[in-house]
């Protein structure tokens, strides 16, 4: 089980901003329904922002690169996810220090680390119909599957696959936080954008951080 | 200059958050013109560039940091991710900068402006902040909505103060009259608001609004005031009312003031006009005859309870088998050896027959009002009931019926018994002192079609009688004597009405859909097969509630299978194809059956009742299970359980109905479902759902449940309300938990309260189930409603701080409110 480098990260980040991009219309089309139509786009300029902001002068840690993405999210992306996402690399860079590489189980601390300052920032819990959907069993899924011994790539396949099972699980939910909130019960029956985007997050991160190879599982 | 942060002299600085740029700069130009050139540090952090809506976290802490000069910072913000930058910012900061920041919840133009003002006054940054907050008040009070929950009382320039009124009539149109003028004379805005029922605020300058107040004895009267000479009128009215607004003391008021009421509360819709007229308790009969022979003596008491007890049980016929058990409960006494054994002892003993009953009565009501338990002492009362209905047969006279009143019956509580009685061609309306809305009587009255309000206080005991009263039972007003102009007012509400009931009747067999298209199905509440046809007539969608308590009670052995199963396709023919709802049997220790004979216990409402008792009688559960099965196979019906607390419960119960439809399968059709009675279950319901194809709300028991109030107990009227947001957030858990996967419906009381129903769509509630006699005016409610706003209402409500906020929201909500 190797060590997650600078470049994995750079390479996780570089993987989001693409799946992002590709994603991008379908993203929008999602927050329209529930939202204010803006998901896609914010998203998009934040993580082509955050990727350029790293990937001309790479930062020395793992940790460094995640805090510069951080900060690079919060001031461009806009909208809620600005301060979410920024909120998660963040704290994924504080977690993970100044180390020239992590290992795994470094990683999966940080990821749930990121994760808790998500939730604590916009105060969601699970089932409130917001990307905490997605990230939460993503985070668990890759714990469990460490514990239990499998591989580094497997947990983070695991993670993925979670994360993908949590973004539809949104679908039936009533929205409790956030802009589709102000819907109520009609935002039932539409899969949640923050969660889709969590998802391809993950989808990054089991590509790039675990040498899953390409290819990023259906976002529907 | 002061010192920095003294008094007076402190430099606040200002920072505005937006999504969108034009917007803070065109607020921050708002804000300039009021401030005539003083200077305020105010800095914007709004919008990603000049035309990309968004914000940026660390823009908001180089703003902060830009205006901060050592005594703080105010951040006023508009929606969304503006909230979560800001909170962002804040970890930004060095930590001493960060302590002087305050994150205001006012709303950006009208905050900003107040900010900048009383910022630019040196006030300190927890002034800025408070005044900004309160920046609502005077829009509020423009619009005539009710104020923001926690305007601290130096707020805005709006002052404030409360009293308690004195006046033993409440606030008539005399003390009324006063009031208004007093106001008058002042360049002030004052408004009066009932703070003890919600109602208002109004303005107090308007003699017609301040009667809409419904201000009795008793209650407690916020007056708030904006205005040059604010601050006097404040004073001026809050002496006025220590004065008792000059009203000459009433000679027989009582020295230590009788306890202030919660009411009047809603106890059964519509507006009723007419003379108070008291119910007197009539005297029971002193039989000076002296005693017979023992035998004969014996035969008159046999005979008489012979008679009371037949009429019980007409009440009991009459009124539906909802009410049953207090007529049960009735009977038993009837039937209750220590009760009729000691009268009888005492007649072998040479005493008459009404002197040796009245000897025991009083024995037994004494044993019941010493013991300790609250529950059981007020038992005591039946008792008496009884045994006065007893004597007057033993005297010979007619039944008591009780009500011979026209007018609007005004009454410290009823009971039952006379409850039922009451003819709504002479009882226009019912006034009661004491009660609940959900009291027995409150529920016969309401089927009655009674307008009534409860606990209004003892103060209207004293109301002479003849004098004009208008009740609103609606909106939970009582009104003694009010001007001509608002007697007019209500009387053209009242034909209005008339006109309405009619056309709601007509359009009640047609589906109920919003305005925004989402159909809400209008289920009756029913327990016989009489008021299973009644309810089709009314037009009901289907029957959301066959109380099944009728077969059983009442009996020397349960009913057959065949027996309930020919009783249950009865309902189901008589609702042509819609869906039933059976419900379980669901008694307790205060319905007890003949064949099945239970402890008595000290509480029966948290005893073995409802599905804990069926479980320890598998058998009769098993037979009536049986008989669902039958029935199901002959139209739609549902199967609910009632008084669930855990999923074993269910388990166990789905067990039975399995063994239950041996030979074959469970019915196809047969949905099963539980009722969410107990607050465990709202709080759990993730753990039931997998096992549950629907949930029905019995928001009687989860009200008294949730709230530790026991439902018609006289003190507790107001504090047993439904709209209680504790009760709203376990109907709120539920219906979102439960959306996409087990539908949701409500069949309390609740569920035809008028201010309950856009709160309860709005929660996602998309069944509803009420009695026979409401379901058109649901209907015809439900086709008044957009779903989208019902759901904005609703979340208001779940951050509310009590019923009476709730309650208020609702009546500013709704276009068509009182």
């Amino acid at each position: 089980m190797g060590q997650v480098s600078t470049d994995d990260l750079l390479a996780w980040v570089r993987a989001f901003a693409r799946l992002v991009a590709e994603h991008r219309d379908a993203l929008t089309e999602l927050d329209a329904a529930i939202g204010d139509a803006d998901h896609g786009a914010n998203m998009h300029r934040g993580t082509t922002a955050a990727l350029a902001a790293v990937d001309g002068a790479v930062p020395a840690s793992p940790g460094a690169l995640a805090k510069k993405v951080g900060t690079t999210l919060v001031s461009t992306v806009g909208g809620a996810s600005g301060p979410l996402y920024g909120t998660f690399f963040l704290r994924l860079g504080t977690a993970l220090g100044d180390a020239a590489t992590a290992a795994p189980a470094d990683v999966a601390a940080a990821l749930r680390a990121g994760v808790e300052g998500v939730v604590t920032r916009g105060r969601a819990e699970a089932g409130d119909k917001t990307m905490v959907d997605a990230l939460a069993p993503a985070v668990a899924a890759c714990e469990e599957a460490l514990a239990a011994g499998r591989t580094w790539e497997e947990a983070l396949a695991a993670a993925a696959d979670a994360a993908a099972a949590g973004r539809d699980a949104t679908t039936p939910l009533v929205a409790r936080k956030g802009r589709a909130s102000y819907l109520g019960e009609r935002s039932a029956g539409h899969q949640d954008p923050g969660a889709t985007s969590a998802a391809l997050l993950l989808a990054a991160a089991a590509e790039t951080l675990g040498g899953r190879g390409a290819g990023a599982p259906d976002s529907r | 200059m002061s010192a920095p942060g003294g008094p007076g002299g402190s430099r606040v600085g200002i920072v505005v958050v937006s999504h969108s740029r034009a917007l803070a700069e065109a607020a921050v130009g708002l804000a300039a013109e009021m401030l005539s050139g003083q200077a305020v540090r105010i800095a914007v952090a709004a919008g990603l560039d000049e035309t990309t809506f968004g914000t940026d976290a660390v823009r908001i802490a180089a703003a902060v940091e830009e205006v901060d000069d050592g005594d703080g910072v105010v951040v006023l913000m508009d929606l969304g991710s503006a909230l979560l930058s800001a909170e962002m910012a804040l970890e930004m900061l060095a930590d001493d900068v960060r302590e002087r920041v305050v994150l205001s919840p006012a709303p950006l133009v009208e905050g900003l402006l107040v900010a900048s003002v009383v910022a630019a006054g040196g006030a300190d940054r927890a002034e800025v902040a408070a005044e900004a907050r309160a920046a609502l008040l005077a829009k509020d009070t423009h619009l005539d909505e009710a104020p923001v929950p926690e305007p601290g009382p130096a707020a805005g320039g709006h002052l404030t103060g409360t009293f308690v009124v004195a006046n033993r009539h409440g606030l008539h149109a005399r003390p009324a009259a006063r009031l208004v003028g007093e106001v008058r004379r002042l360049d002030a805005d004052v408004t009066v608001r009932n703070l003890t029922t919600g109602a208002g605020p109004v303005p107090a300058g308007s003699l017609s609004r301040v009667a809409t107040l419904g201000a009795l004895h008793g209650h407690e009267v916020e007056v708030a005031a904006v205005g040059r000479e604010a601050r006097e009128a404040v004073d001026r009215v809050l002496a006025l009312a220590a004065r008792s607004f000059d009203e000459a003391p009433d000679p027989a008021e009582e020295p230590a003031g009788t306890a202030p009421s919660a009411g009047p509360v809603a106890a059964s819709p519509g507006i009723a006009i007419g003379p108070a007229a008291h119910l007197r308790a009539a005297s029971v009969p002193v039989d000076e005859r002296p005693a017979g022979p023992p035998e004969q003596e014996q035969r008159r008491l046999a005979d008489a309870l012979a008679a009371v007890r037949q009429d019980v049980a007409r009440a009991r016929d009459r009124t539906g088998p909802a009410q049953a058990g207090v007529f049960e409960a009735h009977l038993l006494l009837l039937d209750d050896d220590e009760l009729t054994g000691a009268a009888r002892a005492g007649i072998d003993a040479g005493t008459s027959a009404p002197g040796a009953w009245a000897r025991a009565v009083a024995a037994l009501e004494s044993q019941w009002a010493a013991l300790p338990d609250p529950y059981l002492r007020a038992r005591a009362a039946d008792v008496r009931a009884v045994g006065d209905q007893v004597l007057r047969a033993l005297a010979g006279e007619a039944p008591d019926r009780g009500v011979d009143v026209d007018g609007v019956l005004v009454a410290d509580d009823l009971t039952p018994v006379r409850a039922g009685a009451l003819d709504p061609r002479r009882v226009l309306g019912v006034a009661l002192a004491g009660g609940s809305p959900t009291s027995h009587a409150a529920i016969l009255v309401r089927s009655l079609g009674i307008p009534a309000v409860v606990a209004a206080g003892s103060g209207l005991l004293d109301v002479p009688d003849g004098t004009p009263l208008v009740v609103d039972g609606t909106a939970g007003r009582l009104l003694v004597d009010p001007p001509a102009a608002v007697v007019e007012e209500y009387q053209a509400r009242r034909r209005e009405l008339a006109g309405e009931h009619a056309r709601d009747a007509a359009e009640a067999p047609r589906d109920a859909v919003t305005r925004d298209g989402r159909r809400v199905e209008v289920g009756a509440n029913v327990g016989s097969v009489a008021d299973a046809r009644a309810a089709a007539a009314a037009g009901a969608d289907g029957v959301g509630l066959l109380r099944t308590e009728v077969l059983f009670l009442d009996r020397d052995r349960p009913p057959t299978a065949e027996e309930q199963e020919q009783e249950y396709r009865a309902v189901l023919d008589a609702l042509a194809g819609r869906p039933v709802t059976i419900r379980t049997l669901d008694v307790g220790g205060d319905k007890p059956l003949r064949y099945w004979p239970q402890a008595a216990e000290a509480n029966p409402f948290l005893g073995v009742r409802g599905v804990r008792l069926s479980l320890t009688r598998p058998d009769l559960l098993a037979t009536q299970l049986a008989a669902v099965c039958r029935a199901a196979r002959h139209g739609p019906v549902r199967l609910m359980f009632p008084m669930v607390t855990v999923v074993e419960e269910v388990l166990a119960v789905r067990r039975l109905l399995a063994e239950a439809a041996a030979p074959g399968p469970v019915p196809d059709g047969l949905r099963v479902g539980v009722m969410v009675e107990v607050p465990a279950v709202a709080l759990n319901v993730e753990a039931f759902l997998p096992h549950v194809d629907f949930l029905s709300i019995g928001t009687n028991d989860l009200t008294q449940y949730t709230l530790a109030a026991e439902r018609g107990h006289p003190a507790l009227a107001a504090l047993a309300d439904p709209l209680d947001p504790a009760v709203l957030r376990l109907v709120a858990e539920t219906a979102s938990r439960a959306a996409g996967r087990a539908s949701v419906s409500v069949c309390g009381e609740v569920a035809a309260d008028p201010a309950a129903l856009p709160v309860l769509v709005g929660l996602g509630v998309r069944e509803l189930s009420v009695a026979p006699s409401a379901v058109a005016g649901v209907k015809a409610a439900v086709r008044r409603l957009d779903s989208g706003a019902c759901a904005g209402l609703a979340r208001r409500c779940l951050a509310a701080a009590g019923a009476a906020e709730v309650r208020a929201l609702v009546r500013t909500a709704s276009p068509d409110g009182p």
